[in-house]
């Protein structure tokens, strides 16, 4: 260092110290002490790029060149300087709620609660992933990047969430909301030219405000309830419609049994009709005879017959005595 | 020969003083405006190396940037008369750093003059404007009517607006609770038709299934009507088929099965002019 030094202020030392003897090297040092000074100037101009990022390097306040990972050389200040950026990495962005590190999360009101086309307010909690597209326009044209995506994402979800009905919103729209949202987000930051790529638009959650979100889940349970009682009705017409069926094919089955039975019993009856006839027909006199006396003999086996003289014209004082007991009959 | 050192080291020095302040550098994201002795003379927008006359010249660096500005939320009238809770930001940047410079100066005066600017024109343009219109279908529109205007005041500060957007459009909190009950309201509505509904669908469903039951039960009968009565003329032509052979033998073959129904333990109380009975009156003669 005091070898440095020497050059400029060898007068005073030369008056103080008279003896000095580096005072006849100096003629011989000058250039190498230049040179020293000039290479260490120059060593500053090395600098490394990491893998996931880009580098510009400026010459005089212009851009030069941009330079990809590794070790790289630029001229040292203030001829050229170097900004960088990570550029492979996807950065994300949440609007509408702020996740901690230990997991847990929480709305933020101002920023989740939309208007919607129908004058409803909902909540949205959407993530806005994306990565620097240009290095060049990401440095140089715009101030504060972050919060410009911040701002386009939170204007482009209003718009869009401002243009549809809560039950779309809600129930079927999140895809279409996502897609319109990336698509007006990435539109708006390329008229910014802010050199950022959207790379996914998120919806994560989309709720109705707590203020009336008991009466939204009523209406899911409502839905429930319409879905349940027309089930139960089809329950009811699954049960009833074919036990009728069944009760239908018992009726017709029990009717084509009747058929069968009459018929064969008539066919049965006619037939032994037709046969006993037969040989009727051979002695009908004695045959209506026999089969008459034959039925009686059966008949008053079986009961009790009081028989009375013909000529006892008054049976009424003979009544009553069967129940006698010692009554003689049998 | 140490005068002719001294005096060459100060001149060195002066040398090093001088070309330090004759170079300077304007970066790719800035603007200068060089003045002499207080009066503009030169606005640099390219970047790189320039010269100037040391002490004299001077230079003032402006940003070439797009810079935001972003209002706090405030409360605008539509035209319908409702509160509106609006907060919107605005892009911009300085397109002629000589007329910013020499009207306002610095970013920061230049932000009070948009806020104005700004300010009125959403005030006029909402003010035409009813609440749905501004939510919901003519967004766009206003604002880029709002950046239009805006872009004509801002002109004479050198002021070149990309971007007027609405970030935010709420109702006020008081408002909010109105919403609230409406949306409240709602719901109870849309939930009362879905189970009504689902009262409807289920009583229609139950009345078919005993519509069908009924159907089904009926046309049982009816061909079971059928069956009976084309078996019942079968059998009557059977059996009329078979006894017209000899109806007095059917007649009085039916007469004595009529006896088999008979029950039995029955008393009955005949005379001896019966015919079977006859032998105990008469004997045999």
């Amino acid at each position: 260092m005091s070898e440095e030094k020497d050059p400029w202020g060898m007068d005073k030392y030369k008056f103080n110290i008279p003896n000095l003897p580096k005072f006849k090297f100096k003629k011989a040092l000058i250039f190498p002490i230049i040179f020293v000074i000039v290479a260490i100037w120059m060593l500053t101009g090395i600098y490394l790029v990491d893998t996931n990022q880009q580098a510009v390097v400026k010459r005089f306040g212009k851009v030069a060149r941009v330079v990809g990972p590794g070790p790289h050389y630029h001229f040292p200040y203030p001829v050229e300087a170097v900004n960088k950026a990570n550029v492979t990495d996807v950065h994300r962005l949440e609007i509408g709620y702020k996740s901690y590190k230990n997991g847990e999360s929480r709305i933020v009101e101002d920023e989740a609660q939309m208007l919607t086309g129908d004058e409803n307010i909902v909540n949205l909690d959407v993530i806005v992933q994306y990565r620097i597209g240009d290095i060049v326009e990401y440095l140089y044209n715009i101030e504060g990047v972050v919060s410009t995506i911040k701002q386009v994402a939170e204007s482009s979800m209003r718009e869009i969430v401002g243009k549809q009905k809560i039950d779309y919103i809600l129930t079927v729209g999140k895809d279409e909301i996502q897609i319109k949202a990336h698509e007006m987000i990435q539109d708006i930051l390329k008229q910014y030219n802010a050199g950022i790529q959207i790379v996914a638009v998120q919806l994560q959650n989309v709720n109705p405000p707590n203020e009336v979100v008991a009466a939204f889940r009523d209406v899911a349970s409502a839905r429930e309830d319409k879905s349940r009682f027309i089930n139960e009705a089809e329950a009811y017409a699954n049960q009833v419609i074919p036990e009728a069926r069944g009760s239908a094919a018992s009726m017709i089955l029990d009717a084509e049994a009747y058929r069968e039975e009459k018929v064969k019993r008539a066919e049965g009856d006619a037939e032994r009709f037709s046969e006993i006839l037969k040989n009727y027909e051979q002695s009908p006199q004695l045959t209506r005879k026999r089969l008459y006396l034959d039925k009686m003999e059966d008949v008053i086996g079986k009961s009790d017959f009081y028989v009375f003289d013909s000529q006892i014209s008054d049976i009424n004082t003979f009544l009553g005595l069967e129940n006698l007991k010692g009554s003689v009959n049998k | 020969m140490k005068k002719i050192i001294s005096i060459a080291v100060v001149l060195l020095i002066l040398a090093v003083m001088l070309i330090g302040g004759a170079f300077y550098v304007v970066n790719v994201d800035q603007q200068v405006v060089v003045t002499y002795l207080g009066k503009p003379v030169k606005i640099i927008k390219e970047p790189g190396l320039y010269v100037k006359i040391p002490f004299l010249q001077k230079t003032t660096y402006f940003s070439k940037k797009i810079l935001d500005y972003d209002a706090d939320p405030r409360i605008v009238i539509t035209e319908d008369k409702k509160n509106l809770l609006l907060d919107n930001y605005c892009k911009w940047y300085i397109a002629e750093p000589l007329k910013f410079y020499q009207s306002v100066r610095t970013t920061n005066g230049a932000m009070s003059r948009l806020d104005d600017i700004i300010y009125s024109e959403i005030r006029v343009e909402l003010g035409n404007h009813t609440l749905t219109e501004v939510i919901a279908a003519n967004r766009a529109e206003i604002m880029k009517n709002v950046t239009a205007a805006s872009k004509k005041k801002a002109d004479e500060y050198g002021i070149e607006i990309v971007d007027i957007r609405i970030k935010r459009a709420d109702l006020p909190p008081e408002n909010e609770k109105a919403v609230f009950a409406r949306m409240v309201s709602e719901r109870e509505r849309i939930a009362k038709r879905y189970r009504s509904e689902g009262q409807e669908e289920a009583k229609k469903l139950r009345a078919k299934a005993d519509k069908e039951k009924r159907i089904i039960l009926a046309e049982a009968y009816k061909k079971v009507q059928q069956i009976k009565g084309e078996t019942d003329a079968k059998t009557i032509k059977i059996y009329a088929d078979a006894y017209s052979a000899n109806e007095s033998f059917y007649v009085f073959n039916k007469k004595l099965e009529i006896f088999n129904s008979l029950s039995e333990n029955n008393k009955y109380f005949l005379t001896t002019q019966s015919d079977i009975f006859e032998l105990l009156e008469k004997g045999v003669k």
